[in-house]
């Protein structure tokens, strides 16, 4: 399988910088999959994940929380919001985080742009959320089998 | 003992404080110093892929989709971003970037005046006033910037006057931390995002230095969901990233260069103290000197 370069770096770090076959991301449009010689192509990102496969073997998750993906002739770019691995999410801070987006959402008056906010972050908690749940799930499986 | 040993005594004492304190100052400094630039160098690699980016687009969509890529040929209202800092104790920092502002708005424009100037940093709104700059927006900052949620005020008014064609031309001055012994005021251009640059503006190397992609193999970019829509959503925030990037990159060349005035400073004030040393040392030898000559001369006029 043809190989390309993939870049995913956020305003904290420089996550991930390898040679990889596939990478799959959630743009607003849907979800994308990428593999070498792909057009083109310039879009944003939703929160959700980042699977990326360097060969049929490894496979890494990692939630993202928005953000740009660009693909150039031989090199993806991902600019990330915020971006970590799935294992990496401490799952209970995550519920926790969500559960403080989801009071605030309820209690306060907001005025429309504050709304935004808070649902925004609210949608990406939850995304961690789910990223984190659905890796120890698959984590689990393939450890049984 | 003479008068003259008790004020040398006085002076050694106070240099011996002064002293102290810039010692303080200095480890101070070089605790925020070794904060600010592991901040700066973890997102530099995201700022300059970002530039990058913009790079990129600039060279393969219509320019004329977005404000932001708009050019006009003859610039006439320029407005810069003066980043600078709130305290002073930092050596020639502050004047360093206010002169760097007047050199390159020359380069624009021959009267000073016209310019727009925008502050973030006290000390860059006393020296553009001293120097009479046209000073329009002060914006208060915070000793260490750690939210890019800082500067949204100065990105949102930015992105609101350009679009009105207020300005033709935004810069961003800002020091570039080169390392902790060298920094470098830089003026850069923000918008329009532009494929040709300012070439009389210089370039910072590690920019320069970054690997250019092979773009020729490229004949069009596909967006999704729309050009307009990526645009639109993506340009303030790549707008935004530069801007906080030369804030970063402001404070850790301020802290640096603070610590090696402060470390100057104490420098000399050991230099100060052993001269000081010597000349009370001397004088005080010189009058037991005298006092000896003295004895020996009263008991030689009594024998």
């Amino acid at each position: 399988m043809k190989h390309f370069k993939l870049k995913i770096v956020s305003p904290e770090k420089v996550l991930f910088s390898e040679e990889v076959s596939q990478v799959s991301v959630a743009t607003t449009t849907g979800q994308i999959t990428i593999l070498a010689n792909h057009l083109p192509l310039v879009s944003t990102l939703a929160a959700g994940e980042i699977v990326i496969k360097k060969d049929s073997k490894n496979e890494s998750v990692m939630a993202v929380a928005g953000g740009l993906v660009e693909v150039l002739d031989q090199e993806v770019v991902i600019l990330a919001d915020r971006v970590e691995y799935a294992t990496e999410i401490d799952e209970e801070r995550a519920e926790e985080a969500k559960k403080r987006a989801e009071l605030a959402l309820k209690e306060k008056h907001l005025d429309s742009e504050e709304f935004a906010i808070l649902s925004a972050n609210l949608e990406k908690e939850m995304n961690r959320l789910r990223v984190a749940r659905k890796y120890k799930m698959q984590g689990i499986r393939t450890g049984q089998n | 003992m003479p008068q003259g040993s008790n004020d040398i005594k006085r002076r050694i004492k106070s240099v011996k404080n002064t002293n102290k304190i810039t010692k303080a100052m200095e480890l101070v400094s070089a605790a925020k110093m070794r904060k600010a630039v592991a901040r700066v160098l973890s997102t530099r690699t995201y700022a300059d892929l970002t530039w990058e980016t913009i790079m990129h687009l600039v060279k393969k969509v219509d320019t004329t989709k977005h404000p932001f890529f708009r050019e006009e040929k003859d610039v006439k209202n320029v407005a810069i971003v003066l980043v600078s800092t709130n305290r002073g104790l930092c050596g020639s920092f502050n004047s360093q970037i206010a002169q760097k502002v007047i050199d390159s708005i020359k380069l624009h424009h021959p009267e000073v005046v016209k310019t727009d100037i925008i502050t973030f940093g006290s000390k860059g709104k006393d020296e553009a006033r001293r120097r009479k700059l046209n000073l329009i927006a002060d914006f208060p900052k915070n000793d260490i910037t750690d939210n890019s949620a800082d500067i949204h005020p100065i990105v949102s008014m930015l992105v609101k006057d350009f679009s009105q064609a207020k300005y033709d031309k935004v810069f961003v001055a800002y020091t570039d931390f080169m390392s902790s012994l060298k920094q470098l005021p830089h003026v850069k251009q923000l918008l329009p995002f532009s494929a040709t640059l300012d070439e009389r503006l210089g370039h910072i190397i590690h920019e320069k230095e970054a690997e250019k992609n092979n773009l020729e193999n490229i004949s069009e970019f596909k967006f999704e969901p729309s050009e307009e829509k990526v645009l639109d959503t993506f340009l303030p925030r790549l707008l935004e990233v530069q801007l906080y990037q030369a804030v970063l990159e402001s404070e850790a060349s301020e802290h640096s260069a603070r610590m090696f005035s402060m470390r100057n400073a104490s420098d000399a004030a050991t230099e100060m103290i052993d001269e000081l040393t010597l000349i009370y040392n001397q004088v005080r030898q010189a009058s037991i000197t005298a006092e000896i000559a003295e004895i020996s001369a009263g008991s030689a006029a009594l024998e």
